[in-house]
Order: C-alpha cells, then structure tokens, then sequence
C-alpha cells in the first residue's frame, strides 16, 4: 500500500502509484469459518446427498425462515431465478405489467422478461431513494400484475405502506430484498412483508453460499409451488404438474450458507465498525453526504453509499474514475437506470425526470469484509486530497 | 455363508439391500480431496464470478470434448435455455417427447413452441423419417436428446436438418465422454448441453456446460450467462443468471480427474449385470447406440412379456428390496402438464415409456451389489405369478 497523496502527480490516474495494490472493492466476499463449512459438509459427504432437497438445504430454509420470521422459505440456485420463478407465480393471470422502480439493479428487467411480464418502472423518492405509495400510483392499473418493491441499498423502502397499497388494490407485491437481509421496518425483519420477499447468496452479499437466493413468505401455496417449480414441477417421482426449470440449490452451496450464517451478527459489528469509520471520516468532508443508516432499526451497516452534492468539486463520474485508479472500486449507484437502458424486449417508462437526476448523484463506496477501518481512513484522506485539489485537477485534466 | 432369501420382498421376506440403492452415479470426491480443494479456494477468497477454478474447469472441458468453447453454467437446463437464447430461436423447436422434461420446459421460458417427433423404438432416439416430416413443416431449430451414454447419430441428424436450413442443438445431458465417428459427443451441431448434475458420469453436485465451436454463439453465451467472463461485450436480448461457482468447478475438475475410472467402473458393473441376467426372458439390456466409446452411466432394460410381470410391477417389487430402479422416461413428456394441453399422436415413445426401467449403477455399488439387483431380479422372476395376484393385475 503506498503512502498518501502529497502532490497531483501522486494520483494513480496522473501516473502515480495506487493507494491499494489489492483493490478494496463494493463485493463483500465474507469468509466463513473454514472448519464451520466443514463440518457442515461432513453432513453431505456422509449422506452421500449433493442436491435434491438435501438435508443441508432444509436446515438452510429452516434457519432462514426462524431469522426472518416467516412459516416458509424456499432456497434456489440463484436470486435472479427465484425472482423470475416468484413473479411467474405471483402475476395476476390476464395481466402483464409488473411495476418496478427504474433505479435498482441493472438486471430486474431481464427478470421480468423471463417471467413473461413487461417491466413498467416508477420512480423513487429523492429522500430515500425507494418506491412509495405517491410514485407507484401513476403506474398501477388495469394491465398491473405484480407489484415489485426494492429495498434501496441503504435503509428500506416504506414496507407496510407499500403493502397496504397493495392490498387495498387487490394486487401482489413481491419484495426484491437483496440488500436488506438483516433490515427491520418499523421495528419487524424483513421477510413477511406483502406476499413473499426475495433474498441472494451470492458471494458479494451478507450472506455469502457461493451462489444461491432464496425466498421467505407465510404463504403455505406458494410455497409449496415454488418448490416444485424449483424441480421442474415435479411432485413425486415420476408426476410433474406445473411448469418449472432447475433452479435447486445444491449441499454445498447451503454448507457454505450455514457457515455464514453462523457469522452474521459478528460480521454486522465489524460492518458497523466500518461504516462509523465512514461517518466520522466524512463528517469533516463537505459536498459528499454519506447516507446515513437508520438507527431506529436494525441493519447489516455492510452498504455505504454517498451522495455527491452541489459542493462536491468534481463530477461524480470523475470521482469515481480517480478512486478506482487508486484500486478503491467505488460505483455509480444504479446508473444508467432502467428506464435508460436500451432493452430488446418491451418496456414502458415516462421520463422518470427524478429517477434520472438520482442516477447521477450517488456512489457505492468500497466495502464489506476485505475493507478494513484503515483502508477508510485512507479512502477518506484521498477524498480529502481530492477536494482540497480539485482546481488543479480539473485544469490538468482539462490539459 | 448369509441365507439368500428364497422368496422377494413384495411377498413378505426382507429386502435385498438394507439401504435404498439408487439409480444415479452419485460420484464425488473424498473427504481428503474435498476438504483440500476448499483450504484452497478460502485461502484464495475467489467464491464466483468466473474464478480460476471456473476457467481451468472450462479449459479442461474444451480439451476433453475436443471444442473450442466450453461455457460452464449453474446447471444443464439453464444451459439450454441459455442456448435458445443465444440462438435468438424464434416458433417452434422439434424435439422429442422420449426425453427428460426440462428439454421440454426448457424451450417454455423463451417462448418457444415445442413439437414433438416420434423416436425409433429400435434406438430410443429420434426417428429420421418422422424428423423428415416435421422439418418439411417448418422449425426454427431441432433440439436432440442423446440419451442413456448413446447417441441419435448426431451427424446424420445435422445433415438432415441442413437440407431443411434448421440448425441443430443437442441435449447431451446423458452424454459426457462418449465418443462417435472418431470425435467426442460435444462438437456436433450448434451447441451441445452437458449436465453435471450429481446423478451424472461427471457431478458436480449442479453444474453443466455448453460446447461450442462457435465463436460467437460462445460470447453471446457468455454475455447472457453474466457480466463476469465476458470477453467481448455482445448485444444479447436478456441475460440470465447461469453462473457456475467455484465451489462447483472445483469439484467438476476433481471429477474429470476421475472420470475413466467412472467409465470403467460402469463398463465392468454393465458386464455384471449382462451376466447376472443372462437367460432371463423378457429383459432386454438396451446397448448405447451410435457410439464407438460410452460412458456406460445407464443400465437401461426393456421390459416385455416373455417376463411374466409388467415393467410396473418389476419397478414395484424392486423397491420393495430397496433397489430404487426407476421408469425414466414415464410418462412421456406430451403427457406432462402443460404439454398435455395439446394433444400428440406417439404411440411409439407411449409403448417406449412403458416398457423401458433403469437399474442401478455408479459409486453405490460393486459387482457383487449388481449381482445381488440381479439375483432379486430372478427371485421376482420366479415369482411372477405370485407377485401379479398380489398386486392384483393382468399379465
């Protein structure tokens, strides 16, 4: 690791050498207790199951819906195919609008897509960056199917109210809550709200099974459909009875699951350690506001998202160019948005003026296991290198 | 010596085997190769996103199948959805309805409508003059099953369907090291889907890869499978999740290490089988067609009258002595919901379905345990009458 930035010429992106030789990236990559991930694999090797609805598996689902709370979880190969097999099984028949906000995760309309829907997005609130009753409404009517409600990265959207809209329209609601695992709303976990919730277990996650989702819900039927959708709809050995694909996840997948799980509320306070590092740090940085994790509820702290404003003196794409020169991975938070993506298949969007403004703005700042409360004191004074030189910068790259 | 029970245990004596023996290969590695396989994949932190283990397991593929492409996938129906994708199949797809149901349901998820060809009893496999037919009637593309460590004669198959211009892409789920005109099964038509599901030649608890020797039809593959191993960005019309982990790819080259001694362990199980049941009527062992080397991973019998029990009733009275055979294919997949919905004219593959039983064969068992499954199967046999009045049916 060098030392810090003294003069402009230190800047990786000038020529200089970067502040992190391993880059400190937004991917969580937690590591479980290896002996943990082998002992539950003892549970396999001895059974001499690998997939199918092994044990591992089901201790995975039944420790997954204890955590969240709900009578049923179903585990699956990955999120993406839990979210298409959900919103398949949920979508009003007839219909075929599913409605999701445009500024999320650059895949949810593909999702849609294979679940024979057509994506309609809405906009979010510029407060907390998630749908709400006010920007669902002018998207849902005759033709919705499915409401699609994302939790933002940082916080939760407004999950009993976004439910009661649904309800009293008669519609499902289907919560995409990727990054909010260890989240409450309004003092309850997610996991029970509106008809089901989508979780991942994918390595960059809070919970890392190498690959996996899953989906947490009180709803016995659907369920009991997913399950079988999961197995190419087979009920028994020879019968099926719905359409359905592979989507199982496998023993190893859920040992490894279990391990981090194990983990979890000691991987909660290394990430609070992180994100206060992040809090203090930026504290004395104006222009860059760290959005801030609500204390009222529980959270994993893992995700750290900063808005650059007004007085932030560099664009925020060339921020991002100059920290990820440094090895310090920061992202765009979910820019392009949907409704900016060029799709092959149908979608629907108006303007969405304020998902586009938003797009712009914010940045997913380096993160998660690998990035220690030191490497965010020297992210920081790079931030702080970079605003104090901003002027010189701007005509050296203007040159 | 231990008694060998006179009588089968549909008829009240105890069962042949004291734990259920299953059909499927159900290979992995031991507790020393795994346990050092993951020290290394924690001490590397590499979990997904087409790591290292991923690219040496796909290098590896490409040189065993003899291909230029192998894009390893989450498992083989994801794989062949991914490959109609890529394909930008549009209409309708010719396959046939003696297959696995995820060929079928596989051809669903992108819109495509499946119609079904009759198979040649003779070789399970597609029957070349119905082939004929359907393609006359027009197809965006055949999806071929080769099945039980055998193929449908895939170049004569490729060739057929050029004449139509209708490409040709194959189920090889069945299919992994066996060998046909000189060249590995892998290289033929469009793409070809291997599985490495845990009941294959090759397991990787899930897994599956699709072989190429199209260089683009492999990075559309690639871009729809994920952002990470792309290696040139292509306009696709959606992606799809079909990552494979590294956990999965650890243990597929861990398998590849092992597979001729899988091979061979089949070969030498299939030989005690052919003997172990050689004079019985009514059984016929089903030889892998159209291969010059199979990986011998199905014991396939047909089971006709000269028996004395139905093939449901000899599927019956072997799980009752915990021999778990099992009736793949049945029924056939135009009977399955929601195929079913439209109606398919197949009494070849219906007579197919209800004649053919598979029986053990991998890891679970030695040639001692595959003649025990045989000397159960002449205890059956031999009571044949009882076991029809028991289960109350006609012969």
């Amino acid at each position: 690791m060098s030392v810090a930035k003294q003069r402009l010429e230190d800047l990786a992106l000038l020529g200089g050498t970067p502040l992190f030789a391993r880059p400190r990236s937004t991917s969580n990559l937690v590591r479980p207790d290896f002996d943990a991930f082998m002992r539950y694999s003892e549970t396999m090797l001895a059974a001499g199951q690998y997939t199918n609805n092994g044990p591992l598996v089901r201790e995975l689902e039944q420790r997954l819906a204890a955590f969240h709370r709900t009578r049923h979880c179903v585990s699956f190969c990955n999120g993406f195919w839990a979210l298409v097999l959900a919103m398949r099984e949920l979508a009003l028949e007839g219909r075929d609008e599913v409605v999701m906000p445009s500024l999320t995760y650059r895949r949810l309309a593909d999702v849609a897509s294979w679940a024979g829907l057509v994506p309609r997005f809405c906009e979010v609130e510029p407060d907390t960056l998630a749908l709400s009753p006010r920007t669902l409404a002018p998207e849902v009517g005759a033709r919705t199917a499915l409401i699609v409600a994302v939790h933002p990265i940082v916080n939760c959207c407004d999950a009993p109210a976004l439910a009661a809209f649904a309800a009293e329209r008669g519609l499902p609601i289907l919560f995409d809550s990727v990054e909010s695992v260890y989240e409450t709303v309004g003092g309850r976990k997610t996991g029970g709200f509106g008809n089901a919730e989508v979780f991942s277990l994918h390595a960059s996650k809070l919970i890392n099974g190498f690959e996996g989702g899953y989906l947490t819900t009180d709803d016995a039927e659907l369920a009991g459909r997913l399950a079988l959708a999961r197995g190419f709809g087979f009920s028994g050995q020879d019968n099926v009875v719905m359409r359905g694909t592979n989507a199982k996840l496998n023993e190893m997948h859920a040992a490894m699951a279990l391990a981090s799980l194990d983990d979890l509320e000691d991987q909660v306070r290394r990430n609070r350690a992180r994100y206060l590092a992040y809090r203090d740090g930026l504290a004395a940085l104006p222009g860059l506001r760290l959005l801030a994790f609500d204390e009222d509820e529980r959270s994993s702290y893992k995700n750290i998202v900063v808005e650059t404003t007004d007085a932030w003196p560099l664009p925020r794409d060339l921020t991002i160019r100059l920290l990820n020169a440094e090895g310090a991975l920061a992202r765009a938070y979910y820019d392009p948005p949907l409704h900016l993506r060029p799709a092959a298949y149908p979608t629907i969007a108006g303007a969405l003026p304020v998902s586009s403004a938003l797009a712009r703005r914010f940045v997913s700042m380096p993160c998660g296991h690998h990035v220690s409360v030191e490497d965010i004191g020297r992210i920081v004074d790079l931030l702080a290198f970079l605003r104090a030189q901003a002027t010189p910068l701007a005509a050296r790259l203007a040159a | 010596m231990t008694g060998t029970p006179a009588r089968p245990a549909v008829l009240g004596a105890p069962p042949a085997f004291a734990e259920p023996l299953p059909v499927g290969q159900l290979r992995f590695p031991d507790r020393a190769a795994y346990r050092a396989l993951f020290a290394d994949l924690f001490a590397r932190e590499y979990y997904t996103n087409q790591g290292p283990l991923a690219e040496r397991f796909e290098a590896r593929l490409a040189e065993r199948l003899g291909v230029r492409h192998a894009v390893c996938v989450t498992n083989a129906t994801i794989g062949l959805s991914m490959v109609a994708e890529a394909l930008g199949l549009r209409g309708r797809v010719i396959l046939p309805a003696f297959t696995f149901v995820a060929s079928a349901q596989s051809l669903l998820w992108s819109g495509l409508e499946p119609v079904f060809c009759e198979v040649d009893p003779s070789t399970h496999h597609l029957d070349f003059a119905a082939l004929e037919r359907h393609l006359a009637d027009g197809a965006a593309a055949v999806l071929a099953v080769n099945l039980w460590g055998g193929t449908g004669d895939p170049a004569r198959l490729v060739a057929l369907a050029d004449r139509y211009g209708v490409p040709v892409y194959f189920d090889s789920a069945h299919a992994f090291g066996c060998t046909v005109d000189g060249r590995p099964v892998g290289g033929f038509g469009r793409a070809e889907v291997f599985s490495f599901h845990a009941t294959k030649v090759l397991g990787a608890g899930e897994g599956g890869c699709i072989a190429t020797d199209d260089d683009e039809l492999a990075e559309r593959l690639r871009n729809i499978r994920s952002s990470y191993g792309v290696r040139a960005p292509r306009a696709v019309y959606r992606t799809a999740n079909g990552r494979m982990s590294e956990a999965q790819a650890g243990i597929g080259l861990l398998s590849l290490d092992a597979l001729d001694a899988a091979i061979a362990h089949n070969r030498a199980l299939r030989e005690a089988y052919r003997s172990g049941l050689a004079g019985l009527p009514g059984l016929a062992l089903v030889e892998p067609n159209r291969v010059e080397t199979s990986n011998h991973q199905y014991l396939v019998l047909e089971v006709g009258a000269a028996f004395g029990l139905a093939r449901d009733a000899l599927h019956a009275a072997l799980h009752a002595e915990n021999i778990v055979a099992r009736r793949y294919f049945h029924p056939g997949v135009h009977r399955q919901p929601p195929f079913s919905e439209t109606p398919a004219d197949l009494p070849q593959t219906d007579a197919l379905c209800a004649r053919v039983l598979q029986l053990p064969l991998g890891a679970r068992l030695d040639a001692d345990a595959a003649g025990r499954v045989c000397a159960a199967i002449r205890r059956i046999h031999d009571h044949a009458a009882a076991i029809r009045s028991l289960l109350g049916e006609r012969q």
